[in-house]
């Protein structure tokens, strides 16, 4: 047996073990946005084309040809808007928009920002959204489909 | 025209990434622990042909196709090939360190980019994610932007 080699596997394993907690714990996970970093988001995000005003929930997913997860996510949200038409859904490549990228922290794909008809940012989240915590989102957020006024209180 | 459902040419199989990502974690671990710069180096050659030709043609998925799909179920999800074809790029290169650390008698250089292929591999395995895609991002962010 090799030495370096067998150090080099347990370090590896535990490196796994540690990746596969933080993913667990992270991945998908919407975390909430704080007040100064919330109204720089938004000025990006509106920068690219971005217009909260028209729908009750705006998502703006970052893609990458390279990502799995994205076209499921996209998938997930087309599937929300069939029955919740107040909901927006905005797909920027990452790529084709390196300095936004870099303004707004996005480090992996798909990234998502949730912003309401006001504009500020709800809360964003890296990796597939966790279906429960996309659908309260929702649901808190937009009007079933037939609701007045696309408003329900 | 690109096909109205572009459901067979370019995309895969979910479940024959994930069962060559455990196979490369297992050859890559043994490697490790035998300091095998040519198992590397065979391991570089699996990875080649995947990102080069094409998934159909990877050695691992190859396996899976011909023995362990026959004995599962149906196909139940498919996935674009692009993210699992870039990953094998990016293990195409550690590899190659590593097979080259090994192999020109720097073990320490071998063993810590065989190292970083397999968590690469593992957590491909064990969760699915894929840490050679999200390397692309890294890349692209880390780099000056070329052109406006």
């Amino acid at each position: 047996m090799d030495p370096i080699g067998a150090g080099a596997l347990g370090v590896a394993l535990a490196l796994t073990a540690v990746g596969t907690w933080w993913l667990r714990r992270r991945d998908g996970a919407v975390r909430g946005a704080d007040g100064e970093r919330e109204r720089a988001a938004t000025a990006v995000l509106e920068a690219l084309g971005v217009r909260p005003g028209d729908a009750d929930l705006t998502v703006v997913q970052f893609s990458t040809a390279f990502c799995g997860p994205c076209r499921a996510t996209r998938a997930r949200l087309r599937q929300l808007q069939a029955t919740r038409p107040g909901l927006a859904h905005v797909d920027v490549d990452a790529v084709s928009h390196l300095e936004a990228v870099r303004e707004l922290g996005v480090r992996r794909t798909p990234t998502l920002f949730y912003l309401d008809r006001a504009g500020r940012l709800l809360g964003r989240s890296s990796g597939a959204p966790r279906s429960d915590e996309l659908t309260a989102l929702v649901e808190e957020h937009v009007a079933p489909a037939g609701a007045r006024d696309g408003r329900q209180v | 025209m690109p096909p109205a459902h572009p459901s067979t040419a370019h995309e895969v199989d979910v479940r024959g990434p994930r069962f060559a990502a455990w196979v490369t974690s297992a050859v890559l671990a043994f490697a490790l622990l035998t300091g095998s710069g040519a198992l590397v180096a065979l391991q570089a050659a699996v990875f080649a042909v995947g990102a080069l030709a094409g998934l159909r043609y990877a050695p691992y998925g190859v396996l899976f196709r011909v023995l362990v799909a026959p004995r599962l179920g149906p196909v139940r999800e498919r996935e674009p090939e692009a993210p699992p074809r870039f990953a094998q790029l990016v293990g195409l290169v550690f590899a190659v360190v590593g097979a080259a650390g090994y192999l020109s008698g720097a073990p320490l250089v071998g063993a810590v980019a065989t190292g970083l292929a397999l968590v690469a591999a593992l957590l491909n395995a064990a969760t699915g994610f894929c840490l050679g895609c999200e390397l692309y991002l890294t890349v692209r962010r880390a780099r000056p932007a070329r052109t406006a």
